[in-house]
């Protein structure tokens, strides 16, 4: 059952086209996200989805209520939508304590005194925020901040929270604890949540479902698994990992198998929609599939190593491959000079 | 290897005692400008004659006399009714016009913004003289109602009318600070209510007014303080019912006596230098107070703005009622007036046309140099002022210590002295010094009383263009080796200078508005329009008064044209 269907959604601020038909399902249960680099019109979706921008063309329906549609020019204002909106600032009110930031959407819809008390405790508890209520917002952490947000957003039981970048402001190492505190919640609350986000792998990392977006269309959209390793474009294929990139020409294509020829080499890979022959192709592979190898073989190019670099768990190698950068990682350094590098056919994709 | 870092250190300590010495300097003039007409004023009312009389002695007579005076105590209640009055009028409406302005889809307003600051740019004296003509027993309005309903149903010389005009002329002041507080108010809080199921206006009454609450209490008190400094107002429509607030209370004094009563205005200044200066220490700390809701902004959002829909009607008629009576009524009667010979009942606007006024007003030398000295001191004057304000600004910028601080509060000072009073008290500095009495009678005394009355002012401005620049700048140049002193040629002031050409407009527009300092300060060679009117007024000549008020409009408006087309902020 779709919570919530977006269809053919148009918006422009003046001749600026943000949005140029963007159509979308979310399901019951589901974390969708939508990503995107800026200006890519993820955020001015999730706020036209909220009520607070205004598309002049398509439709946004929660279930079968619909809230908006741009032919019958019926635009249902934020308040009546009933979204949980979470801010990438959080936007608590500084006037108010936790507890009234959390009550007030309770106190809108007009709930009892003594249930507001006890649903704002079982939402602050569930966030771990009960001992917090009397402070205000100045008062707690950034990440305690994040949760009220959350807790406000969710008190009322909306049937879509949308969240704009929820963990942009959180410290790195925070960040990567709270995308999965967020996950669980998400899963184990059963909600149904709409996140934006510019980061990939918090993406890959939350979402049951990712819809790229570039400069206001849907690039692709599909699982995190088909996004990583079936990209149907360059910019997905791009957007998705750490990849090195070689431009070159593709002087043979049959089937899905090409082949793409460089200054000074030749490799083959597998051949994406848009490869077409003679053409100049890109070619693109994963940082994490490019192996050193210690001879020549099926693939291989023999590039002069510029630089290692240790990261911790493996190394870096950065080989200049004529004029252009191939990085790889390995498990230890490489001494100075000529290596054998193999891009693997099924991981070299050709556009 | 010592030797290298003695010179390097004795390098480093002579720039900064040359630097000290000149930031010290700047203090000082500045606390004496400041500092020295105020105590002037405090000791002349400890006396029982005037300073320069051989009797004097010291005594409180001055109070004693002040405080039996029947007058003083009924000119004291008018004040705080009419300063209490105009905050009940002004607050309310300049919120609801800041609010309609900020957060609403309202019609045309691009074209609002500037007129609605209009009263704010115009002389006080100007605009009362405008309502006088316009609808006083025989002005304009007055007279067409007559013809047209049979009757006018309105006074003007009354303490009623005088809070109401005064508060309506007072709502720029709020307004300014009420949309200032409404535009830094991140949108987030009020989408966030929005999106939890707030409707318009429960957002507007839980969310946003509450936020802005530190913003209107410190508009209140300004708007409040605003009111005991009063003067062209009361002047020209209390004089002829005899209505006295405390200004005009003091400026009458001189004729009370018929001698010079020196020791009776200190003690009246005094007074009301007590009532104001605690209402400036307590806005600074309400501005203290305004900053604590400051929250982490998010992206700047494009907020959708509020639908009026079937109330875009009312909110047009708020605002066209509001700038009808306040700009347009008052400065449509000046125009009128000063093309006619006279005006009652039964006079024809055709016939009546005549160019006389400013034909008497460019062949009186008098006149002519009022408006040739009131144009050198809004452009000339206003220069040298901004580069006053420029150097004490760079004197405490990004330094925290007590020198800063005391200027800070030195600032404060000229703030709680009218207008009336500091050209008072530079007259008397000018009697008083030896050496600045050559200087009396040029153009000199008017414009520096001009520069420390309007010091906090502009000091706001200043400092506002000076916090715009990123401390990294400043510090990236010191890092690659400039000392403070090339930082702030080389980097602060080029960085600023578009802030300091819109301050030197601003400073020009108060400039040639400016009216009341330059009362006790007039004497021939230091005449501006503004202390002109004041003049022409007590002696009737109301031709005049028109010819000039429209040249001084005319000239204020000059400078908000150029303003407005250089894109300055009428406001900071």
């Amino acid at each position: 059952m779709a919570e919530l269907t977006v269809e053919n959604l148009h918006l422009t601020y003046g001749t600026n086209q943000i949005l140029k038909g963007v159509s979308l399902t979310l399901n019951q249960g589901e974390v969708v996200s939508l990503l995107g680099p800026s200006g890519s019109g993820k955020t001015t979706l999730l706020r036209a989805v909220a009520g607070l921008e205004a598309p002049h063309q398509g439709s946004i329906k929660l279930r079968d209520r619909t809230i908006f549609d741009g032919a019958a020019g019926l635009d249902v204002p934020a308040e009546a939508r009933n979204l949980g909106l979470v801010f990438q600032s959080y936007a608590l009110w500084p006037h108010k304590t936790v507890f009234d930031n959390v009550a007030f959407g309770l106190k809108l819809r007009k709930v009892p005194a003594d249930e507001i008390a006890t649903r704002v405790k079982k939402a602050l508890g569930e966030l771990s925020l009960g001992h917090l209520a009397e402070r205000f917002p100045h008062q707690l952490s950034g990440g305690q901040q994040q949760r009220v947000a959350i807790a406000r957003a969710l008190v009322y039981n909306p049937p879509v929270i949308l969240m704009d970048e929820p963990l942009s402001n959180l410290d790195a190492k925070l960040r990567e604890e709270a995308r999965a505190w967020l996950r669980d919640l998400i899963v184990t609350m059963k909600l149904s949540a709409l996140v934006v986000t510019h980061d990939q792998s918090e993406s890959m990392a939350m979402s049951d479902r990712i819809l790229l977006l570039n400069n206001g269309v849907i690039e692709q959209q599909g699982t995190p698994q088909q996004m990583y390793a079936e990209p149907q474009t360059l910019f997905t294929a791009d957007f998705m990992g750490s990849n090195n990139r070689l431009a070159g020409q593709v002087s043979e294509l049959q089937g899905d198998a090409a082949l793409l020829t460089g200054e000074g080499w030749q490799l083959r890979g597998r051949a994406k929609p848009s490869a077409k022959m003679g053409a100049a192709g890109t070619g693109l592979i994963r940082l994490e599939r490019v192996r050193v190898a210690d001879g020549p073989g099926d693939n291989r190019v023999q590039p002069e190593l510029k630089t290692s670099m240790f990261l911790g768990d493996k190394w870096e190698h950065v080989f200049n491959l004529g004029a252009t950068m191939l990085r790889a990682h390995g498990p230890r350094a490489l001494s100075p000079g000529k290596h054998w590098v193999e891009l693997p056919r099924e991981d070299f994709w050709i556009f | 290897m010592s030797a290298v870092s003695a010179a390097l250190g004795g390098g480093g300590s002579r720039g900064a005692s040359s630097l000290l010495t000149w930031r010290a300097l700047t203090i000082l003039t500045t606390a004496v400008a400041v500092l020295g007409p105020l105590s002037l004023i405090v000791y002349q009312s400890f006396l029982t004659a005037p300073f320069f009389d051989a009797r004097k002695t010291a005594g409180f007579g001055a109070y004693a006399f002040v405080f039996a005076d029947e007058d003083f105590w009924k000119a004291l209640r008018n004040s705080v009714i009419i300063a209490g009055g105009m905050t009940l009028i002004a607050v309310p409406l300049g919120a609801i016009l800041a609010f309609v302005m900020e957060r609403t889809d309202l019609p045309f307003k691009r074209w609002f913004e500037p007129l609605i600051l209009v009263p704010s740019f115009v002389s006080p004296m100007v605009l009362s003289f405008g309502f006088v003509v316009s609808a006083g027993p025989v002005g304009f309005y007055t007279v067409w109602a007559q013809d047209l309903f049979g009757v006018a149903p309105w006074g003007l010389y009354s303490i009623a009318a005088m809070t109401v005009i005064a508060g309506l002329t007072h709502v720029p002041n709020v307004y300014v600070y009420a949309s200032a507080a409404l535009k830094s108010l991140g949108s987030d809080v009020e989408e966030a209510a929005r999106s939890a199921g707030a409707s318009p206006f429960r957002v507007a009454i839980s969310v946003s007014l509450p936020l802005i609450l530190p913003s209107m209490l410190f508009a209140a008190v300004l708007v409040f303080f605003l009111g005991f400094e009063l003067f062209g107002l009361p002047l020209v429509l209390g004089d002829p019912e005899g209505i006295l607030v405390l200004s005009t209370y003091l400026y009458k004094l001189t004729n009370k006596l018929g001698t010079p009563s020196y020791h009776l205005m200190a003690a009246v200044a005094v007074c009301i230098v007590a009532i104001t200066f605690p209402l400036v220490l307590l806005q600074r700390k309400l501005l203290q107070g305004a900053r604590k809701y400051a929250t982490i902004k998010g992206k700047a959002g494009r907020m959708r703005e509020l639908p009026l829909g079937k109330w875009t009607g009312l909110a047009l008629a708020i605002l066209g009622l509001y700038l009808f009576v306040t700009v347009i009524v008052p400065l449509s009667g000046i125009a009128l007036r000063a093309f006619v010979t006279n005006w009652g009942f039964g006079v024809n606007l055709s016939e009546a046309f005549t160019l006389d006024s400013f034909r008497f007003v460019f062949q009186e030398p008098t006149h002519t140099r009022a408006i040739w000295n009131t144009i050198l001191i809004g452009t000339v004057g206003g220069a040298l002022t901004v580069a006053c304000y420029t150097a004490i600004g760079f004197a405490t910028h990004r330094r925290d210590d007590g020198w800063s601080r005391f200027v800070d509060y030195l600032v404060l000072v000229p703030r709680a002295i009218p207008g009336l009073l500091a050209g008072l008290a530079f007259l008397w500095v000018f009697l008083f010094v030896p050496f600045l009495q050559p200087l009396r009678t040029t153009i000199f005394s008017m414009w520096i009383a001009y520069t420390v009355v309007w010091l906090a002012y502009g000091m706001r401005l200043i400092s506002s263009s000076l916090m715009q620049v990123a401390p990294e700048l400043e510090e990236a140049a010191r890092s690659v080796g400039a000392s403070r002193g090339t930082i702030s040629r080389k980097i602060t002031l080029p960085l600023i200078r578009p802030g300091l050409i819109a301050s030197w407009l601003l400073v020009f527009m108060i400039f040639e508005r400016e009216y009341s300092t330059g009362v006790y300060l007039l004497a021939p060679g230091t005449e501006v329009i503004g202390a002109q009117l004041v003049s022409l007024w007590q002696g009737g000549a109301i031709d005049i008064v028109a010819a000039l008020s429209l040249i001084n409009i005319v000239l204020v408006g000059a400078g908000l044209a150029v303003a407005l087309r250089l894109g300055v902020k009428l406001r900071d």
